[in-house]
């Protein structure tokens, strides 16, 4: 086993953050952290510390197939002490391959990452965001990084060291790919997002809050039921667990009742602020503010009352 | 919510318990089903936005009609006890679908235990699956539930019966492919299956309800309806004592009825007290409140072991029409209170609100249709002084 | 077609309790089908329905998971395969290592499905673990199939894009919810899942401890809510004023 610490995402600026974290680690164990580049290196993947090129697959953007044989035909020369990848969908894949290949264990959607020399630790939300569990894994091991946990980095990279992996050929083939409706997009960078729960009776009433959004300079969001059950909005509104996780200065949740799935997806939040009618409703235990109130009344009050501040 | 709720899994434990597991999964299962297809449709039904025919076609196709049939005619096999119980959550989800489906299943209940070989193979597929809709004709224009005062008259003629007169205020009228009417013979009340649509079988205009609106009610009238003579159920001239014993089961399950009706009311009520305010302060505060929550609470609870407790006199194959009939004057008369308390702690919008009167709109008929209170209490008394000590 | 789905018998977060040392109470937790995990089953049963075959039901658990066993069963599956392990004890590589071996033991299958991640969990290791211990192909965060031949074509859901691929059978998937409505099993289905055939193995028979390394959970305690949970009181009007003002004061109401 080697002193290094790998970082890898096939997303440049999460491959930033995997950086930042190698390092965290590497200092741990006084190794060094490597951030591994596959196919050709990336321009904006600016980061501090050494920089690994696998050679073989023709151009950065490989899927969590390649990406995972290449990483395991590199690890299995260089024996690095463990493997960080950035939790995205494709990084996830990538980081339980690799496992599986290596035959060595994962942990997953790691913070606070750190090592003592001998076990890769971590801790991770688990059970929707309800409890935080540490866990441990005897070096060497994979864990995938927390997504909008670590700073990005931003560092001249140092020495670029490359190693060739041979031709790789996947067994999937990836034939195309489009953007998904702006929503999702939006949700993910978004200052302000109002979101919609069960408390709307009908999805005419839907504008009533996308206007509050838009008096807030926000995005609307809403909760699963509104997209899943009721199928009110796309899918990329859909903010929660298994939806688009956020991260906004002020996340307003109007008539949410706060199930722990959707929580998961907010906890992030600078300010969580929320309306509904049932006082004892969970969403209340998860805000800062909380307004018990007919939502009815209340968002044309808010209108009301920001157009007057304006 | 959980329309199958904690208390119910436990009743179900203590009435069930080497076979509560298996029982509870169905009413779970079912639960889950109406909460997603049901009680979100409910203010529509009694708005008349919505029509009942497509989710109570749903809900056949889940099984709703099959859990106390046995299983050679496609039924579950399931005890009564479990049966009220998903009328009760039905109740919950919707009322007048619930009466709709009771009376349905009080048909099949009818037909299997009057009606012959013949009838039993040829009826009860169709009416456990819910592909074919039921309805019980007995109440006439001038006689309630005393069936030996009927006017409509059935006439023995070359191998068919003749049906003259009209029914009143028949649930599920005009929708129904299969109609048990009660008519006079020579040899008094009998009881005969129509299928519809038939000749000389017509219905008045829809009756404008006070609630229970999803379901659908008319006069029905036979002017020189013919039944084939095989279509007899049972004996003639034993209609009576059939109609009664059909009703007696029916009781057991419009008291469970109410009880659903009763534990929304009464859900909603709590809500609505712990997040309003008066004078600063929540009004789930004020002890005049916390009485009203206490007596809609205990009311519930007695109606819902009541029915549960007649349900099991009735599977143990004992008399049951005493309890029956008490299950269903408690269950009822306390849906009326529970209800209008519901009312009560809402104050102005529980008067103007349609999802909140609509519930002692629907619980106000039960009362009265199947046997009212008054003639049940009559049969209590009775029953009961008879009764060897 | 043949078809596995794997399924779990998940801890019901919304149920969990905690002890007064703050971590959760993991013995005699209710626990149910991981909620995503009925989508598998749900696509196992549209895709059984267009390609006919059979599909098999998966889990890893302990005996208790019998209960989402019969679940998945009554939903129309038409066996299942129960794996009995203390899956609180055991890492994701173990599962998977398991599933793999019980898979391979009933198999050859066409098709693994199973959903993105567990309900409880939700680490979404476990199926393309899977994939490459069985050695197919694999494609995660599915939404969408087309079976022509020996040719899957998939959409896969990703953060802001949707992606299109093709994959060879036999193949391993795993699906996001948004892929179908799982349907209700009916009474006389639920009634009936207890007589569809449900083998029972031992986790320890199937595969020895000690493949490989195993990551293990250290401890756990239930994450405080650091929320300011200010009440907000008034009419309409007031309460909108005093929100706003509070709002500002934080400095989160977007010029």
């Amino acid at each position: 086993m080697s002193p290094a610490v790998w970082a890898y995402s096939e997303n440049e600026g999460v491959s930033n953050e995997v950086a930042s974290a190698a390092v965290e680690v590497a200092e741990g164990a006084s190794a060094e952290a490597v951030v591994v580049e596959i196919g050709a290196l990336r321009e904006g993947a600016r980061s501090p510390g050494a920089k690994l090129l696998l050679k073989g697959p023709a151009s950065p953007q490989v899927s969590p197939e390649v990406a995972a044989e290449a990483l395991a035909r590199a690890a299995k020369q260089a024996a690095p002490m463990a493997i960080l990848i950035g939790a995205t969908r494709n990084g996830r894949e990538a980081a339980s391959r690799l496992a599986a290949k290596l035959s060595v264990g994962c942990l997953s959607d790691g913070s606070k990452l750190g090592t003592d020399g001998s076990t890769l630790t971590a801790e991770r939300n688990v059970f929707a965001g309800k409890v935080v569990a540490k866990l441990s894994c005897p070096l060497p091991a994979v864990a995938t990084v927390k997504v909008g946990h670590y700073a990005r980095a931003d560092a001249a990279p140092g020495e670029t060291r490359e190693v060739d992996v041979g031709p790789i050929q996947p067994l999937v083939r990836v034939v195309g790919r489009e953007k998904k409706a702006a929503g999702a997009v939006d949700l993910r960078s978004a200052k302000v997002i109002v979101s919609a729960g069960r408390g709307v009776k009908k999805k005419e009433d839907l504008p009533l809050l996308e206007e509050l959004a838009k008096d807030m300079h926000g995005a609307l969001g809403c909760s699963r039921p509104l997209s899943s059950d009721l199928g009110w909005l796309p899918e990329e509104y859909h903010i929660g667990l298994t939806g688009v996780t956020v991260r906004p200065d002020l996340y307003l949740a109007v008539g949410i009742s706060g199930q722990l799935q959707h929580i998961a997806g907010i906890k992030d939040s600078k300010i969580v602020a929320a309306i509904n009618t049932d006082k004892d409703a969970p969403i209340f235990q998860a805000s800062d503010y909380g307004v018990v109130g007919d939502l009815y009344q209340l968002v044309p009050a808010l209108r009301k009352a920001l157009a007057a501040r304006r | 919510m959980a329309i199958y709720s904690a208390e119910h899994r436990r009743l179900m434990r203590m009435l069930h318990p080497a076979d509560h597991q298996d029982y509870s999964e169905v009413l779970s299962s079912l639960g889950a089903f109406m909460e997603k297809e049901v009680l979100p449709l409910s203010p529509k039904l009694d708005s008349g936005e919505a029509s009942i025919a497509a989710p109570r076609r749903a809900l056949f196709e889940q099984g709703m009609s099959r859990i106390p049939f046995p299983a050679e005619y496609g039924g579950l096999g399931l005890p009564f006890s479990v049966y009220a119980m998903a009328v009760e959550l039905l109740g919950t989800a919707d009322a007048s679908m619930a009466l709709s489906v009771e009376i349905h299943n009080a048909v099949a209940e009818g037909v299997l235990k009057f009606g012959n070989k013949a009838q039993k193979e040829g009826r009860l597929e169709g009416l456990l699956t819910g592909k074919t809709l039921a309805s019980f004709a007995l109440t006439e224009p001038a006689s309630g539930s005393d069936a030996g005062t009927m006017a409509t008259s059935a006439e023995r003629k070359a191998g068919e019966f003749v049906i003259n007169g009209s029914k009143m205020f028949i649930t599920n009228a005009g929708e129904a492919d299969v109609y048990l009417v009660f008519a006079k013979t020579k040899k008094g009340p009998s009881c005969f299956i129509l299928d519809a649509p038939a000749k000389g079988l017509t219905f008045g205009q829809e009756l404008k309800k006070l609630g229970m609106k999803g379901s659908k009610t008319h006069e029905v009238i036979f002017s020189g309806c013919t039944v084939p003579e095989e279509n007899l159920v049972g004996e003639e001239g034993k209609g009576a004592d059939y109609a009664k014993e059909i009703l007696h089961g029916a009781r057991i399950v419009v008291a469970a009825l109410n009880v659903g009706i009763s534990r929304l009311a009464y859900d909603k009520s709590l809500a609505y007290a712990k997040e309003r305010k008066a004078f600063g302060r929540s009004i789930s505060e004020f002890q005049l409140v916390r009485a009203k929550v206490a007596d809609m609470k205990t009311g519930i609870d007695a109606a819902r072991l009541l029915y549960l407790y007649a349900s099991r006199v009735k599977e143990m194959g004992d008399d049951f029409a005493s309890e029956a009939s008490q299950a269903k004057v408690l269950a009822t008369e306390t849906s009326l209170r529970v209800c209008d308390d519901a009312i009560q702690i809402h104050g102005g919008y529980g008067y103007t609100t349609d999802d909140l009167h609509r519930h002692w709109r629907d619980a106000r008929l039960l009362t009265i249709g199947e046997g009212t209170s008054e003639v049940l209490r009559m049969l209590i008394a009775k029953r009961e002084m008879a009764r060897e000590s | 077609m043949k078809i596995a789905v794997c399924v779990k018998h998940a801890v019901d977060e919304a149920e969990l309790k905690t002890d007064p040392s703050g971590r959760p109470v993991l013995a005699g937790a209710v626990s149910r089908m991981s909620a995503f995990d009925k989508n598998a089953v749900e696509e196992g049963l549209r895709l059984r329905a267009a390609h006919q075959g059979e599909v098999v039901v998966f889990t890893v658990g302990p005996a208790d998971s019998k209960k989402t066993m019969k679940e998945a069963l009554a939903m129309g599956a038409d066996r299942g395969v129960l794996v009995v392990a203390d899956t609180a004890a055991i890492d994701t590589m173990r599962t998977a290592g398991l599933l793999a071996a019980a898979i391979r033991r009933a198999g050859p299958f066409d098709l693994v499905l199973c959903s993105e991640g567990s309900s409880d969990t939700y680490s979404g290791q476990v199926p393309p673990m899977l994939g490459e211990l069985l050695g197919a192909a694999f494609v995660g965060y599915a939404r969408k199939f087309e079976v022509s031949g020996q040719l899957v074509r998939v959409e896969r859901s990703l953060e802001d894009s949707v992606e299109r691929v093709e994959a060879p059978l036999p193949l391993v998937a795993s699906v996001v919810s948004e892929i179908n409505e799982p349907r209700y099993p009916t009474l006389i289905q639920i009634m009936q899942a207890g007589k569809k055939p449900l083998e029972e193995l031992s986790g320890d028979q199937l595969l020895p401890h000690g493949e490989y390394r195993e990551a293990s959970v250290v401890s756990m305690s239930v994450q405080q809510s650091a929320r300011k949970r200010v009440l907000i009181e008034g009419s309409p009007d007031e309460a909108a004023a005093k929100l706003l003002d509070a709002l500002t004061k934080e400095g989160v109401l977007a010029k």
